[in-house]
């Protein structure tokens, strides 16, 4: 059986690439060349480009971005104080390498991977505690969808990375349709029951070259133990398509998009298992198609894996995949910056999947820290030229966590740990708000993670108890507590303003605050306690610029 | 990080693009200042004297067709209670539904759905949404849907509420699948208004103006040249929210005449379906009630006289203030379950869960009074005339109110078709 392979810049193509690729000195940073390839992409860009962003905007855009919450106003103060040139690649790393950081990329990746799916075979903690050591190591994405697609949850030690097969209970359709749109950034969903009448790329073999891996794979559950992964010897991918009037059936080998097809030894009969099945019993066969898939996918021939993470990894920093949707890599739907896409893909592959490492250079790009203005006389900039930085809408954990920190919660439970203080401990301290916020504010179970605004989350601000009594004046020095010991307006403002929004207020600020503590000296705590809100209520605060 | 669900399957969400063309056509006004303005105004007169709205009676865990619209007294299934007359020459209901019985005029019933459904969920899911649950696929309910083609923008309230025993209030997103959340159902639980409507007590309304005020005048600062559709929904969910802050009375049934509630009835379902009213007259599109518990395995006679005894004299009361108001010609009313109950009796003196041959009633918008349709057999154990399913239902709400159920949804520019094209509308029973 042969693909038609020009599609995917796959296997045959993929030598020569990954030669060239290691052949080109990389005289030029990844993040020079990121500008280069951004600024060729649109033919008016010096024209449309906004500048960068100021000190402020920077530093809040890359501390959410980053470690997932908002600076406390003594660091922002320190930030907008430093008179270093250097200062913007000194936050960069130091941001990089805090244990905030492994714990914000634990959440995201928590999002991207189980899209807040709840299951009962591995508890969320465990499986959040097993990706934020990860991160914190710094393991590399190919070995972490290694362990994640090796697991079968038999070992207790290993087990909560079985979680990605476990919570969708084994379901060979829901894995396949799951395992080429994380991974592979292909969404196979349509093939499943016919060659997709939408993407023509995405041919019904496809799909169930995929499920071939995952169809012998079930949930186990042993005597009193909890499930685990099995799999059987037999059991064939096969498959008709609703659209055949002749119903032919045909037959998938495990095999991913373009890529080899995995040799399968053959047995004679009754020697298929090293452990038969039986009653009770969890069968083993002596030769496991799953056991091929996490190496098949991660294997540096495999250019659709790279390009994904690289892509996805994209978004996360610039607001939109350079592909977009990031599921959707197909010759339809070319990416924005083709030439781009590959470098990225190739670098975060020469890199060996060093996830932080390539942050970075994400991160010092000129691309990432523009203004999220137009320049001057500039209406609209399409948002895929990346000529403009875009508004990201944070998720419900940044949320949860600047809205804390912009109250000075977070700053009340630093202060009270003492010298028990360490991110662990504060983060224990703080997140049992956070699921609040995930179910007003995240996406259903298994939906997409898009940003909606709804009335009820709306009421949650204005009305809820709970940031009220975050707002509520406090003797610990938390947000209003601090600004009641205040007494001059403009200090006030300053105060206010770098708390929340991270940034000094301006001239008509300053005056606005003037006056709204001038009305108020008969309820000057309550006042403070409405600005506050203001601040936070506002869209500047909502999303990240 | 949006799946492409589709093929026959939608997609979960229009683009936030879409959706605000959607709404800014509806006349929402969302560049200006938020939708007040429109509520006083003529347009919004005229669309009120146009709307239909639908409420519908949830008799939750599984009514008993023999013990209500379709009684076989004096057969082996048939259980202790008579069939009585009632105001339409030949039809016989329960004798459990004497007020009911006065009602038959305005009632149609339909005597022959097979859905084939014994699961709560399941059953509940196919009457909500006229399709059967699949994987990889949600389907909006009725309510959502007709939120959207059926409310008018210019009411804050939600357009699709469900008034709950008890429970947890809030908001279900999944409802309104596709559709978006705008069209979800809100939860009342026990009738409670929605959370956090209510201003925190020691903020004052004009303290609450002017924080509003600020973060509006920030917000105008911040979006200069940041403009998108995810702003503007953002800014605008604090429009809506402040909206139904200013209607919350509409949720108060303390502002009814005590003689009123009274014929309601004093206990739970009772002031609920005062509620309902309330809603409905208020320009809520899709209200539903949920009286439980019906799903009587045990004591199935003892637990219905009970039950009815509450649903009877409440629905029939809520029919006829619906009619006084001149609301029931514009609003279908539906009573229905997930399915109905077995004709054989078990040796708990209880009947299991059946969707093999059960009933509905129908009434109001578009609905032919006193009209039946379909049969089941002496015994109640078969459907033996114009067998229908919850396809074929879905249909008929859409032709009782005006709407075509061969139009589509579309989603990411696919069509989804609205009704399940296999069935049809049951014809005889509309108006």
């Amino acid at each position: 059986m042969s693909y038609p392979l020009p599609r995917y810049r796959w296997w045959l193509a993929v030598g020569l690439l990954i030669t060239l690729a290691a052949a080109a000195p990389a005289q030029t940073p990844l993040h020079q060349r990121i500008d280069e390839l951004i600024a060729a992409g649109t033919p008016d860009f010096e024209r449309l480009a906004a500048p960068l962003a100021d000190d402020a905007e920077f530093l809040r855009r890359v501390y959410l971005d980053l470690t997932g919450t908002i600076p406390p106003a003594a660091e922002a103060r320190a930030f907008l104080n430093d008179p270093s040139p250097d200062k913007r690649r000194q936050l960069i790393d130091r941001l990089l390498a805090s244990p905030e950081h492994a714990r914000h990329m634990a959440h995201v990746f928590d999002v991207m991977l189980m899209e807040r799916r709840t299951g009962r075979h591995v508890p969320p903690a465990a499986w959040h505690e097993y990706l934020r050591a990860a991160f914190a190591e710094n393991k590399p994405w190919d070995e972490l969808v290694r362990e994640i697609l090796s697991a079968d949850g038999e070992d207790a030690q290993r087990r909560p990375a079985a979680k990605f097969y476990l919570d969708r209970d084994g379901e060979p359709h829901l894995l396949t349709r799951d395992i080429s749109r994380l991974f592979l950034g292909m969404n196979l969903t349509c093939s499943q029951c016919h060659d997709s009448p939408i993407v023509e790329d995405y041919k019904q073999d496809l799909y169930y070259g995929i499920f071939a891996f995952l169809n012998r794979s079930f949930l186990f559950t042993p005597k009193g133990k909890p499930a685990v992964l099995a799999e059987k010897a037999d059991g064939e991918a096969t498959f008709q398509s609703v659209f055949d009037p002749a119903k032919v059936t045909k037959t998938a080998a495990p095999r991913l998009p373009g890529g080899p097809l995995v040799k399968e030894p053959m047995f004679e009969k009754g020697q298929e298992y090293e452990v038969a099945p039986g009653k009770d019993v969890k069968p083993v066969p002596k030769f496991s198609r799953r056991a091929q898939l996490a190496a098949q996918l991660t294997a540096p021939e495999n250019v659709q894996f790279r390009r994904n993470i690289a892509n996805r990894l994209w978004a996360l920093m610039m607001g939109r995949g350079l592909i977009h949707p990031l599921d959707q890599d197909h010759s339809a739907n070319p990416p924005s910056h083709p030439e781009l896409l590959n470098v990225l893909a190739d670098e975060i592959g020469a890199m060996k999947f060093n996830l932080r490492a390539f942050l970075r250079e994400l991160a010092l790009s000129k691309t990432y820290q523009r203004a999220s203005v137009p320049p001057p006389g500039v209406k609209e900039v399409a948002p895929e030229t990346f000529a403009v930085a875009r508004l990201k809408p944070l998720s419900p954990e940044q949320l949860a966590l600047a809205m804390m920190q912009a109250t000075g919660l977070t700053d009340v439970e630093r202060k009270a740990l003492g010298d028990k203080l360490s991110e662990a401990a504060l983060y224990a301290k703080l997140s049992g708000n956070l699921g609040l916020f995930v179910n007003l504010f995240g996406n259903r179970p298994g939906q997409p993670a898009d940003f909606e605004a709804t009335m009820d989350q709306a009421l949650f601000v204005a009305n809820g108890k709970l940031l009220r009594s975050w707002l509520a004046p406090n003797a610990a020095g938390n947000l209003t507590g601090r600004l009641g010991q205040i007494q001059e307006a403009d200090a006030v403002a300053e105060e206010l303003y770098l708390s929340v929004l991270t940034r000094l207020p301006t001239e008509e600020e300053r005056r606005e605050v003037a006056d709204y503590l001038k009305e108020r000296t008969q309820d000057r705590a309550a006042a403070l306690q409405e600005l506050a809100w203001a601040l936070l209520a506002s869209a500047e605060f909502r999303f990240n610029h | 990080m949006k799946p492409f669900y589709a093929c026959n399957s939608p997609e979960h969400h229009l683009s936030r693009r879409q959706f605000l063309a959607g709404m800014a056509t509806g006349a929402l006004g969302i560049m200006g200042g938020g939708f007040s303005s429109f509520i006083h105004s003529a347009v919004a007169g005229e669309l009120k004297s146009s709307e239909k709205r639908v409420l519908l009676i949830w008799l939750h865990g599984g009514v008993s067709q023999l013990e209500t619209w379709d009684p076989k007294p004096g057969t082996s299934t048939g259980g202790p209670f008579q069939a009585i007359p009632t105001t339409v020459p030949g039809v016989h209901i329960s004798e459990l539904l004497p007020h009911c019985a006065k009602q038959m005029h305005r009632l149609a019933l339909i005597r022959s759905i097979n859905t084939a459904e014994n699961d709560h969920a399941k059953g509940a899911y196919l009457m909500h949404t006229g399709r059967k649950q699949m994987p990889n696929m949600e389907w909006p309910h009725l309510g959502a849907v007709m939120a959207k083609l059926l409310g008018s923008p210019d009411n804050p309230l939600p357009g699709y509420i469900h008034i709950t025993p008890r429970g947890q209030g809030g908001f279900n997103k999944q409802d309104a699948a596709f559709l978006g959340p705008r069209y979800c159902s809100v939860s009342l639980a026990d009738g409670k208004p929605p959370e956090n409507l209510l201003r925190p007590e020691p903020l004052t309304e004009s303290a609450d103006r002017q924080r509003n005020d600020l973060r509006q005048r920030l917000n105008n600062r911040f979006l200069q040249g940041r403009r998108t559709a995810e702003t503007e929904a953002y800014t605008q969910s604090y429009d809506q929210a402040a909206q139904i802050m200013e209607r919350r009375a509409v949720f108060d049934i303390s502002k009814e005449p005590p003689k009123l509630a009274e014929r309601y009835g004093s206990h739970d379902f009772g002031r609920h379906c005062l509620l309902a009213r309330r809603l409905l007259e208020n320009g809520v599109t899709f209200v539903k009630v949920t009286h439980s518990n019906y799903d009587t395995h045990y004591e199935n006679f003892e637990f219905h006289i009970e039950q009815l005894g509450e649903f009877d004299q409440t629905f029939a009361t809520l029919l006829d203030d619906l009619d006084q108001r001149g609301l029931l010609q514009s609003t279908l009313v539906i009573v229905m379950s997930e399915f109905g109950r077995t004709p054989k009796i078990n040796r708990n003196y209880g009947r299991d869960h059946w969707g093999t041959a059960w009933s509905i009633a129908l009434a109001g918008c578009g609905i032919q009074g006193g009209a039946v349709v379909g049969k089941t057999n002496a015994d109640g154990t078969a459907v033996t005339d114009r067998m229908v399913g919850a396809g074929h239902l879905f249909h008929t709400y859409f032709r009782a109110l005006g709407l075509n159920p061969k139009k589509n949804h579309y989603v990411n520019q696919q069509p989804i078709p609205m009704a399940d094209p296999a069935a049809s509308a049951i014809e005889e029973i509309l108006a």
